[in-house]
């Protein structure tokens, strides 16, 4: 794909932390296009910097972040260069984002319908009772049902899934080009997740809007994403398109993601985690920032950092030893297979 | 709040009660005269029922005090009641002025001092705030008396100047709300007006320093907390101007728990008018309260006692009726 036609580019981008223990480099080099109408997945475990690439393009990082580096580009803007008084008019009209907890992202003081109205009053020349009319359309547009009633309750009166589908409203109330999904499902039950997931697939369809769906279950990757950013300790270690993703991961620490999802066929004792922890932002290793839970890693890897390479077309990974990887889950698929 | 009322009056009447028949006895005798025949202490005791039996004595003294009967006062040499009634305007002129800077100055910078946190004007105004939290408020009144009245003669202790004190006692001053600075409005004197606030500045400083810096570090407290919540991010998500995502979704988060304090405060404000009336020689129950301490005038600092506590349940009252006004999780059914 040409990168020219891409809704949101994202160069080289460098977001640091300038904590009081020193600088936190939570996005160290990331690049990824986003294209009008599809679903690109981020993926990575806690901390790896998944939300913050998120708060960055919107830019609502808190006083300490800093985009230290890289490129922006929204609708062949540079995000960097625009200022905050026309931001405030992207955020929630042209960008807009969901989040984690459905529980403490809305307001406890205000109505749903008030908080749901406010975005459209905030980018759309309409009154107060069109406002109204929209917020109760937009949230039976989400499944919440008697919207007419629900529009005047609060936060803590809906359950935790019509809270996240409440929040949909809110982001979508404004027809957005681009919406952030930040582990949209990830405090549901499993039965309301797979509905939300739902949900959010067929108003993507309806609006055509751009989704980042930034998440650490692989699940969720598989069932909405077209195309997958893996990410690692602030750095993409490995980009490729969904399918290609799951059967030919080019990078270990893809491949550790996928052997810890348990598999209903197989009778293990102990389910397969990937040894060590998230290495310290503060101290990232030399080299490779996988070399300290790599079951590849060598000297090399601990000295030197691999580069993003293609790999085969549309699929780029960041490992001296992507053959080594090809050998291994080779033997490893044959072993399933016996 | 009824059910409260009884238990106030019951632990109060309980304080009376401890002092035994003959202490509560010499409240009721105004002159040596009465006790000249030696079995007259015997004999008024019996008159009086202060030998009957407690929970019959308090059903009396309940019934008297729903009459409006506190008992007679040594220190307004009438009685209870009316003596706090003629005191009560000024103290609660007193409490008014003070609350202005406690509530609305106090949360105004608490926010900014939240808003701006670690930047020079949070730092400046922890300052004064922790200096109001740690000095002792007698002796930051005295401080200021010193300073402003004896070294530089700006605000002088009292009500109003002597001459003003006259024309308010006079006849044709109109006593609409016994509270000089609104009566002198309301009587077109300004230049009463002006004296009398004069004489007000520092005992509402006085008074208003310490419940200020409290105020103010529960409120920067509130809002710091709350500017870190999901909703604020929310909100700048949505587009929400700055301004608005403090002023609106932040402050009225924040305002719950300092709704709490803000309550206490005015109580606390009521309670400090004991020591800053004396100081500053002003007319009203603090200094009503204080003087029936040091005359041991029983039935005024139990008239005290009970008009205090009332004030008390109403103000938590609100406080609880307020609460439901802020946070729709707390609403009355």
């Amino acid at each position: 794909m040409d990168s020219k036609n891409a809704l949101l580019q994202v160069k080289d981008l460098r977001t640091y932390f300038h904590t009081e223990d020193g600088i936190v480099k939570a996005v160290d080099g990331v690049t990824f296009d986003v294209y009008s109408g599809e679903t690109l997945g981020i993926v990575g475990e806690s901390g790896c910097g998944k939300s913050v690439t998120s708060l960055s393009v919107m830019r609502l990082l808190d006083e300490k972040g800093e985009i230290a580096g890289g490129k922006i580009i929204f609708e062949g803007r540079d995000v960097m260069a625009i200022p905050e008084s026309q931001m405030m008019k992207i955020r929630g009209n042209d960008m807009a984002m969901i989040f984690q907890e459905p529980m403490t992202a809305l307001n406890p003081v205000f109505t749903v319908g008030f908080q749901i109205m406010e975005a459209i009053l905030l980018h759309q020349d309409v009154n107060k009772e069109q406002a109204r009319t929209m917020a109760i359309d937009m949230l039976r547009k989400v499944g919440i049902p008697e919207p007419e009633k629900r529009v005047d309750e609060y936060p803590h009166e809906l359950s935790g899934g019509m809270r996240q589908r409440a929040m949909i409203a809110m982001a979508l109330s404004c027809n957005p080009k681009l919406l952030f999904a930040d582990e949209p499902t990830t405090a549901l039950d499993v039965t309301i997740q797979a509905q939300i997931l739902e949900l959010m697939k067929s108003l993507q369809e309806q609006y055509g809007m751009a989704l980042v769906m930034i998440t650490h279950d692989l699940g969720v990757i598989a069932e909405m994403a077209q195309r997958v950013v893996v990410m690692y300790a602030g750095k993409v270690v490995e980009y490729a398109e969904v399918l290609t993703l799951f059967k030919k991961p080019r990078h270990p620490y893809t491949w550790g993601l996928m052997n810890a999802i348990p598999k209903l066929d197989e009778d293990k004792e102990v389910l397969y985690n990937i040894p060590g922890v998230v290495p310290d932002p503060l101290d990232f290793p030399d080299g490779c920032r996988f070399n300290t839970r790599c079951p590849l890693a060598t000297d090399k890897c601990r000295k030197e950092e691999p580069p993003l390479v293609e790999v085969e077309e549309n699929h780029t990974s960041a490992c001296w030893y992507v053959d080594k990887l090809v050998e291994m889950i080779k033997v490893s698929r044959a072993g399933e297979g016996a | 709040m009824p059910l409260i009322l009884i238990g106030v009056t019951l632990i109060i009447f309980s304080m009376i009660w401890a002092l035994g028949p003959d202490r509560l006895l010499a409240s009721y005798i105004k002159s040596p005269e009465a006790l000249k025949t030696p079995d007259a202490a015997e004999r008024l005791i019996k008159k009086y029922g202060l030998d009957e039996p407690m929970p019959v004595q308090y059903l009396k003294w309940l019934g008297n005090i729903l009459q409006g009967d506190f008992g007679y006062s040594m220190v307004g040499k009438k009685g209870v009641l009316p003596a706090m009634l003629e005191r009560f305007p000024y103290t609660l002129e007193l409490t008014i002025y003070a609350i202005i800077p406690v509530i609305l100055v106090a949360i105004w910078l608490g926010v900014v001092s939240a808003v701006h946190q670690n930047k020079f004007i949070d730092q400046f105004i922890r300052v004064f705030a922790l200096v109001g939290w740690s000095l002792p408020d007698f002796v930051f009144g005295l401080l200021l008396l010193l300073v402003f009245y004896s070294l530089l003669g700006w605000f002088p202790p009292g009500m109003v100047n002597t001459q003003f004190d006259l024309i308010m006692r006079s006849a044709e001053w109109n006593k609409i709300t016994s509270m000089p600075t609104i009566d002198a409005l309301l009587n077109g004197r300004f230049d009463i007006f002006v004296d009398a606030l004069r004489h007000l500045i520092l005992p509402v400083m006085t008074l208003a320093y310490l419940w200020w810096a409290y105020l103010l570090r529960i409120t920067r407290s509130s809002m710091l907390e709350v500017l870190r919540k999901d909703y604020i991010r929310t909100a700048r998500a949505k587009g929400v101007p700055e301004n608005i995502v403090i002023q609106k979704h932040a402050k009225k988060n924040a305002m719950i728990p300092v709704l709490t304090v803000a309550g206490g405060s005015v109580i606390g404000l009521l309670g400090g008018t004991v020591f800053v009336e004396t100081i500053f020689s002003r007319v009203g129950m603090g200094r009503f309260l204080a003087d029936a301490a040091t005359l041991l005038d029983y039935w005024s600092i139990i008239g005290g006692a009970l008009f205090f506590s009332f004030i008390m349940i109403v103000g938590n009252l609100v406080v609880d009726v307020s609460y439901a006004l802020v946070d729709p999780r707390i609403r009355l059914e």
